[in-house]
């Protein structure tokens, strides 16, 4: 498969994701950063995004994380997300933060 | 009267094909039945009651409680007495709600976690017996994990609101199911909030624990390998089968185990554990863990903490 072009509008980090890797793990493969990257199965949801360009197929994703409300406005899980087209994305999810900012160790 | 061990644990996944390929295939635990409604029965082949995971398929992750055994049956009605004399809510459950189960007590932790115990189970036996037994059975799949070993569980803490649900839940354990406090963490100005507690009620290091986060979850279910070399063994085969490890081989400094983390492919975190850090007895002190530590605490080798280890779970409830 060609490699299609992957572009986080939040950073402008770009790079390319082949058709059989998802948009999570090709960035992560090539040591890139932007989208938080967490447990890869589609269970934490840390690596929340919203397409705003292109077309991708997705498997399976809890749905506490992306709704299907969610999934038709192009909310999806990068690591369950993979290319069909040039993809362009912001990162909407992120490592959980609590008001504290880790003023009491893990929390 | 206290609690036993730990009995079996019930993990939603969102792809059962893909699950039982890691449950069994990486992980090497032996399936055991399968119900009408798709739940899968798991046990490691040195366990000998019935099962001791329940993958259930489900359109979110996490899981959806823990189960531990009692030595009679009779346990039960007193820790039901005990949890309702502390106002809080206690239902006994006839036999077979909890599958191949007697009847069990079910109650939720205060940290909110829902949580089973029952006094019997059906026995199927080691894979090796008793008569004579092999150390250990020949085809095993993977990491060939022993057995269940414990689980971590994620409690709310935010000390500038009072709420602190590891505390609560170290204190609930402590009195009412009579599990002994073997290690804490403590942070905060004076290292007076308590962010971690990890309890026995056997003579390991811990066979429960509790971290504090800003909500409640699932962190890990783990599995009890011998020694190192398992653990890099175990490496391996998550490497063949892709699996994304979320820490490599490294020792705890906490219990002192030997550990890999790594998630299933719904992203419930597992862990596979060796080594019996040191024996528990009811009598040994506590080990306490101060907050610049917490690195070393949990990644002895590093002394860093990972951003993932902390912030990335699954739903527990």
């Amino acid at each position: 498969m060609s490699d299609y072009q992957v572009e986080i509008r939040d950073t402008a980090e770009r790079y390319p994701c082949g058709g059989e890797h998802s948009l999570l793990k090709a960035m992560a493969a090539l040591g890139r950063k932007g989208i938080p990257s967490g447990c890869h199965g589609g269970g934490c949801g840390v690596c929340k995004v919203r397409i705003t360009e292109g077309e991708v197929s997705t498997l399976v994703m809890s749905c506490t994380h992306v709704s299907e409300e969610e999934k038709a406005q192009g909310y999806v899980l990068a690591c369950r997300a993979f290319p069909r087209s040039d993809i362009a994305l912001e990162v909407v999810g992120g490592m959980r933060k609590c008001i504290t900012r880790r003023r009491y160790g893990f929390v | 009267m206290a609690v036993m061990r730990i009995g079996h644990i019930n993990i939603r996944v969102l792809d059962m094909g893909a699950a039982r390929h890691h449950y069994e295939n990486v992980l090497g635990l032996l399936p055991q039945a399968e119900d009408a409604a798709g739940n899968v029965y798991l046990k490691g082949w040195d366990e000998w009651d019935k099962y001791s995971v329940i993958l259930s398929p489900s359109d979110h992750a996490g899981m959806n409680y823990v189960a531990y055994k009692v030595q009679h049956d009779a346990d039960l009605d007193l820790i039901k007495g005990r949890i309702e004399a502390l106002g809080r809510e206690a239902e006994m459950v006839a036999a077979g709600a909890l599958p191949f189960c007697g009847r069990a007590l079910r109650f939720n932790m205060p940290s909110g976690h829902l949580m089973y115990l029952y006094a019997e189970k059906e026995f199927v036996g080691k894979s090796v017996g008793v008569t004579n037994p092999e150390p250990w059975p020949d085809g095993l799949n993977g990491a060939g994990a022993h057995w269940l070993d414990h689980c971590l569980l994620m409690c709310e803490l935010d000390p500038e609101k009072g709420v602190n649900k590891v505390a609560e839940n170290e204190a609930f354990f402590r009195e009412v199911l009579e599990f002994r406090l073997t290690e804490q963490l403590m942070v905060g100005p004076g290292h007076v909030v308590q962010a971690a507690a990890f309890m026995t009620c056997t003579s390991t290091p811990h066979d429960i624990a509790f971290v504090g986060g800003p909500q409640m979850g699932f962190h890990h279910a783990s599995f009890y390998l011998d020694e190192w070399s398992d653990v890099l063994k175990a490496a391996d085969v998550m490497g063949k089968n892709k699996v994304k490890i979320d820490v490599t081989p490294q020792r705890h400094g906490i219990t002192r185990g030997a550990t890999i983390y790594f998630f299933d492919p719904s992203g419930n975190r597992n862990e596979t554990f060796a080594g019996l850090g040191y024996l528990a007895h009811p009598d040994m002190p506590v080990i306490t863990w101060t907050e610049e530590e917490i690195g070393s605490a949990i990644f002895y080798h590093t002394g860093e903490l990972k951003e993932s280890f902390a912030t990335v779970y699954t739903e527990g409830v």
